[in-house]
């Protein structure tokens, strides 16, 4: 019997102080969406299930209660920190969800210089641990361009990676041991250790849960030394991209680790690079960093691989350290966008995969040529590939629609899930992955199956042992 | 050196007409109230010639009323009822009237071309503002001298006029040098708070009436519209600020509101205007509304170069901000760490329960 | 109508750091002003940088390595004469559109965009010398192109540029052709009788009035400040077209002899120090560090005032 909107409210009522259930109805229409239909929050045109409330979270505690509260009576729980969710994860997919916030749980408990972690509650923004652990001269290693708006416990549950992985890892790598609540009222630890065999390694149940089967109140993560001093740009242009994947391919089977290793396709690099790129050259950069022998040996080291490249031409670093220097998105650039989408109703998407060495030209090539030919009103049709392993790469597809003959609510079924549609279908043909860093959330969530393959039982196993009656972010990651 | 200070009068009276739907709550926004267009402007020029035109001989340090420079105001007007007010403003006690048609830009710069052909005249100095600009950039490529409008100071030489203007969008200064005269100089409207008029004696030299020399007035149907121009903004005293850290129109909403209770004069930052959270007219910066009040409150805004130049005269600057990273903490003189919306809320509720004490 | 749009490719200069604006204010400007290393395209002429545009020492403002964007009102004034445009054809009147820019080779992306967009023409003026603060020479550039070539009866373009900011160079090209001219232009829509009817913030404020072309609207703070995109398809209807490429002489502009009268001159760069003591105000909660504000110093300030 499922519980009316106003029981759910009293409900929350009885858990938490009563300013932190949030009931107004603008705020829960805004929350009915995240990024992935942030057309619907531009335009305040909504159609999405409205949530019953946002309820504030203190502490782990109140989180235990309020799970139990959701669990015993079947309410949809949605886990939220910085919100800046991009495809869909955040979404209320059925009527009358909570959205359990942790932003107020934003203690940095401890940062540790000599064992080299810190630990935070989930609503730390990376951007203060950052600035916090930057004034002992480390650095959390991690930057993705949602960092100065983007929480601990978001990052976490959304497998996020940053400009720097190459070097650094992604957040796999960073996160040592974490708190995390379980729909039950489980409150499990999980020590910080260097590397155990103690059995399975249960943080990768918790990393990347999306908020299906867990949620996340504190995380552990490793620091490095930081030596911005040292860093060093390279920056070449090219005619296609197949030389810039045999180029990444040859710096990461060589074993340098530059921090930040891309290759743009043209249209991609016209957004950024136009004043010293043709309208028809690939941009391949890197940046090295660390201590000064080895960014300069990885500097050299990565100079010698690209000279014996003739197709590539150099340009000055000082073209990369600039564009470099400007790369992060604070709130005034997030606004000055939303409001240029409203004026142009042009819109840009992003969706990221990967895949191996063998097959990533083809499938940026084919999934290129598919969405160009089948979807109307197409700007810009490109990408670049951000993030290199010794065994493969991603592909970062960058584009813009204009949004014609129809509300903005429909950019989602006219142009936005049709494309996803076409870049998961050349993908997974050649065998990659169709979501490389951003989540499945519920936007690539009718792929599951496609993605896991026989290994589905395993996710499906998880998700039914952690959360039997269903109540953890449906929709997300799994179908409905 | 010689020089002229032009005063367009021509839009000051009843002659004018009122703004569309007015009442008598905007005789202050109107160009001859006390506040309004006129004044400032007069001001302006009143305080350039006193303190922003020197001369570079050494030890000279007083402004321009003075024996190296010699000069006159030729007041514009249109309408007789405006005309002894205008000469009142006159900021030399030698002015010389014309009466035209009103707004006749292209007509003004033709009169002035001929006076300035006898070359008696070195350094005619114009208003800031759009009109100002305007004759004399028109008047500049008449009389095949130079012009340079926003001028924030001046300097004269035997064979040059060094002149300092804001470039680059708030982020430096230039120094410029016209040679070939008559130099037309636009004083930046800023000049207009610089204070301390003096009451000037006048003496009418001479009186003109060029109405009919000029062809018909090339707009048509001029309408003044209700929305204010940011009059009030360049002239407060105490000025509240939101950028785009109040988060949303409602954010700046509530800012202006708290403003309001306070008794301040609102302004907002070039993204929280192009975003449409609040009207153009409240825009302070380098394309916007240049200020110098007593106390400016900066809530929520990052302290771009483009946007201090229109505070960076304030006498006192408060920064509300979460970022302590963000410039304007080094660029205020207090800082306050925290959300913008909440301080601001909190202050004014604070301001008013003093206000009921007493 | 033959609606002309005038604008600017500038440096992104807020990209650029506070550290390169303080080592400009040191620098000596270089000869015509501005930016030291001019831009010009690359040897064989063709669109792309110039390898060349690499060397050299900076003097000015050292903006070589910062990207190229739309000045922030020409983006204004090219989206307006764009809607201008569509609601003259809408009525069923003709109204071509032609657009023009100076100097910088990041131009031509731009250009071609614009052609993309419907634009029936696009030009690009080829110079090498510095312009940004030479308004007479880059007014005596569009009023030549504008007059003799284009012969356009309706010329559109932002209010001040982004380095010099001066806002007079529309009134220059004005008194060129000979045409009155409008600033800080916010609207701009198209009456029965081919008039328009020109929405602008004067000085005395908001103002509405109806202009005869041929006339000078140069475009202030207007709300709409956004340039449409054009699609793929667009782009590829347009895809053999290029922007014409003239020289001043062609314009019948011996610009030497116009900069060598030009004037005023850049002749230095000065620093502007905005740094003030920011004393912290402490306080638990936003309303403790609210009273402790006003406590400080705000209720004696506010007495006063």
């Amino acid at each position: 019997m499922p519980l009316s909107r106003e029981a759910i409210v009293e409900g929350l009522r009885r858990i938490v102080e009563p300013g932190d259930v949030v009931t107004d109805e603008q705020i829960l229409v805004e929350s009915s969406v995240d990024n992935f239909r942030k057309l619907q929050n531009i335009f305040n045109v909504h159609t999405m299930p409205v949530p019953a409330a946002v309820v504030m979270a203190r502490s782990t505690e109140k989180v235990v209660e309020l799970l139990r509260f959701a669990d015993e009576h079947g309410v949809n729980v949605i886990p939220r920190t910085g919100a800046t969710a991009t495809e869909g994860g955040l979404e209320s997919a059925v009527a009358d969800s909570v959205i359990i916030d942790g932003s107020a749980m934003n203690e940095i408990v401890s940062i540790d210089a000599y064992n080299m972690q810190a630990t935070c509650q989930c609503g730390v923004p990376l951007q203060v641990l950052e600035d916090r652990v930057r004034e002992l001269g480390l650095t959390t290693g991690h930057s993705p361009q949602s960092k100065p708006v983007a929480h601990m416990g978001g990052l976490v549950a959304t497998r996020s990676i940053g400009q720097f992985s190459t070097l650094y890892g992604g957040i796999e790598d960073m996160v040592v041991g974490l708190e995390a609540v379980f729909p039950g009222g489980q409150v499990t630890r999980i020590k910080n250790v260097p590397r155990r065999a103690a059995g399975p390694d249960i943080r990768h149940v918790v990393i990347g849960n999306e908020g299906a089967l867990c949620f996340i109140t504190e995380v552990t993560v490793k620091l490095f030394p930081y030596f911005p001093e040292n860093n060093t740009f390279l920056g070449w242009t090219l005619k296609d991209m197949a030389t810039g994947f045999a180029v990444l391919r040859d710096v990461m089977v060589n074993g340098y680790k530059p921090s930040v290793a891309r290759v743009y396709d043209p249209g991609d690099a016209g957004l950024h690079f136009s004043h010293f790129a043709a309208e028809d050259d690939c941009v391949l950069l890197f940046m090295a960093e660390g201590a000064a022998g080895i960014a300069k040996a990885t500097a050299e080291g990565i100079q010698a691989i690209v000279d014996k490249h003739p197709e590539c031409t150099q340009v000055p670093s000082e073209y990369i350290e600039t564009w470099f220097n400007d790369l992060c998105w604070d709130a005034s650039k997030i606004t000055a966008e939303d409001e240029r989408i409203r004026q142009t109703r042009n819109v840009n998407r992003t969706t990221e995969i990967s895949a191996d060495w063998s097959s990533i030209n083809d499938i940026y090539q084919a999934a290129r040529a598919r969405i160009i030919a089948e979807i109307p009103d197409i700007t810009m049709m490109g990408g670049h590939s951000s993030h290199s392993y010794i065994n493969g790469t991603n592909m970062y597809f960058n584009y813009f629609f204009n949004v014609v003959d129809v509300g903005p609510e429909e950019e989602t079924s006219k142009y936005y899930l049709p494309i996803i549609g076409i870049i998961c279908e050349e993908t997974l043909k050649r065998g990659g992955s169709i979501v490389h860093h951003h989540g499945m959330g519920k936007a690539r969530a009718p792929w599951v199956k496609d993605e896991y393959g026989s290994s589905y039982y395993v996710l499906e196993t998880l998700k039914h042992a952690f959360d039997p009656n269903g109540i953890m972010n449906k929709g997300t990651i799994i179908p409905l | 050196m010689r020089f002229t200070v032009v005063m367009d009068g021509t839009s000051a009276g009843a002659a004018d007409g009122t703004p569309a739907g007015a009442g008598e709550g905007t005789a202050d926004r109107t160009a001859d109230g006390p506040s309004g267009g006129i004044h400032r402007r007069a001001a302006a020029l009143g305080a350039f010639l006193r303190d922003g035109l020197k001369s570079d001989s050494a030890g000279a340090s007083r402004g321009a009323i003075d024996a190296q420079l010699a000069g006159d105001t030729l007041v514009f007007y249109s309408d007789e009822r405006a005309k002894d007010r205008l000469v009142a403003l006159a900021p030399t006690r030698d002015v010389r009237l014309v009466r035209i048609e009103a707004r006749r830009p292209e007509r003004m710069a033709a009169l002035l071309s001929a006076r300035a052909e006898g070359g008696q005249t070195d350094l005619f100095l114009f208003a800031g503002g759009p009109a100002g600009t305007e004759l004399a950039t028109r008047l500049a490529c008449r009389s095949g001298g130079q012009a340079l409008s926003e001028v924030l100071s001046a300097e004269t030489a035997p064979d040059r006029l060094s002149c300092r203007r804001s470039i680059y969008s708030g982020h430096l200064t230039g120094r410029f040098e016209l040679s070939a005269r008559p130099w037309c100089v636009a004083v930046d409207p800023s000049w207009a708070d610089a204070g301390g008029s003096e009451t000037v004696a006048h003496t009418i030299v001479s009186a003109i009436d060029e109405t009919g020399g000029g062809g018909p007035d090339p707009f048509e149907d001029r309408e003044r519209m209700e929305a204010p121009s940011s009059e009030d903004l360049a002239g407060s005293s105490f000025v509240v600020v939101a950028g785009s850290g109040a988060g949303d129109r409602q954010g700046v909403r509530r800012i202006a509101a708290a403003a309001r209770e306070m008794g301040a004069t609102f302004g907002v930052t070039r993204p929280v205007a192009m975003n449409a959270w609040a009207p153009m007219d409240r825009l302070i910066g380098v394309s916007g509304a240049r200020t110098a009040p007593a106390l400016c409150i900066v809530a929520g805004a990052s302290g771009a170069p483009a946007f201090f130049w229109g505070i960076e005269r304030a006498s006192l600057i408060v920064a509300v901000n979460t970022d302590e990273h963000a410039p304007i903490v080094g660029e205020a003189d207090l800082v306050l760490l925290d959300d913008a919306v909440a301080v601001l809320e909190e202050l004014a509720a604070i301001v008013a329960a003093e206000r009921e004490k007493r | 109508m033959r609606i002309l749009a005038y604008f600017k490719v500038t440096p992104d200069y807020e990209a650029l750091r506070e550290s390169e604006w303080s080592a400009a204010a040191g620098r000596v400007p270089s000869s015509g002003g501005g930016e030291g290393t001019s831009r010009g395209p690359s040897a064989d002429g063709g669109a792309g940088p110039g390898r060349g545009e690499h060397a050299g020492p900076a003097d000015g403002v050292d903006t070589r390595y910062v990207r190229r964007i739309l000045d922030c009102f020409d983006e204004s004034a090219l989206e307006i004469a764009l809607r201008l445009s569509d609601a003259l054809v809408g009525r069923g009147r003709a109204a071509g559109l032609g657009a023009l820019s100076i100097g910088a080779p990041g131009a031509e992306p731009h250009l071609k965009t614009l052609l993309a967009l419907g634009f029936e023409r696009a030009a690009r003026v080829h110079t090498e010398a510095a312009l940004d603060f030479a308004p007479a020479a880059t007014a005596a550039l569009i009023a030549a192109y504008a007059g003799r070539i284009d012969r356009s009866d309706l010329l559109v373009l932002g209010a001040r540029s982004s380095p010099g900011g001066g806002g007079t160079v529309p009134f220059r090209v004005a008194e060129q052709l000979g045409w009155p001219c409008l600033t800080q232009v916010t609207e701009v829509e198209p009456l029965a009788d081919g008039r328009l009817r020109v929405t602008l913030m004067g000085d005395d404020g908001l103002q509405r009035l109806t202009a005869r072309t041929p006339c000078v609207l140069a475009v202030g703070n207007a709300v709409v400040s956004h340039l449409r995109v054009p699609t793929l398809t667009d782009r590829l209807a347009v895809r053999d077209r290029q922007p014409d490429v003239l020289e001043p002489a062609d314009l019948g502009v011996d610009l030497a002899d116009v900069l060598r009268r030009e004037g005023p001159s850049l002749a230095a760069l000065e620093g502007i120090d905005r740094h003030r003591e920011g004393v912290l105000i402490a306080g638990d909660t936003p309303r403790a560090k609210a009273q402790a504000l006003f406590d400080a110093r705000l209720k004696s300030l506010l007495e006063e005032l």
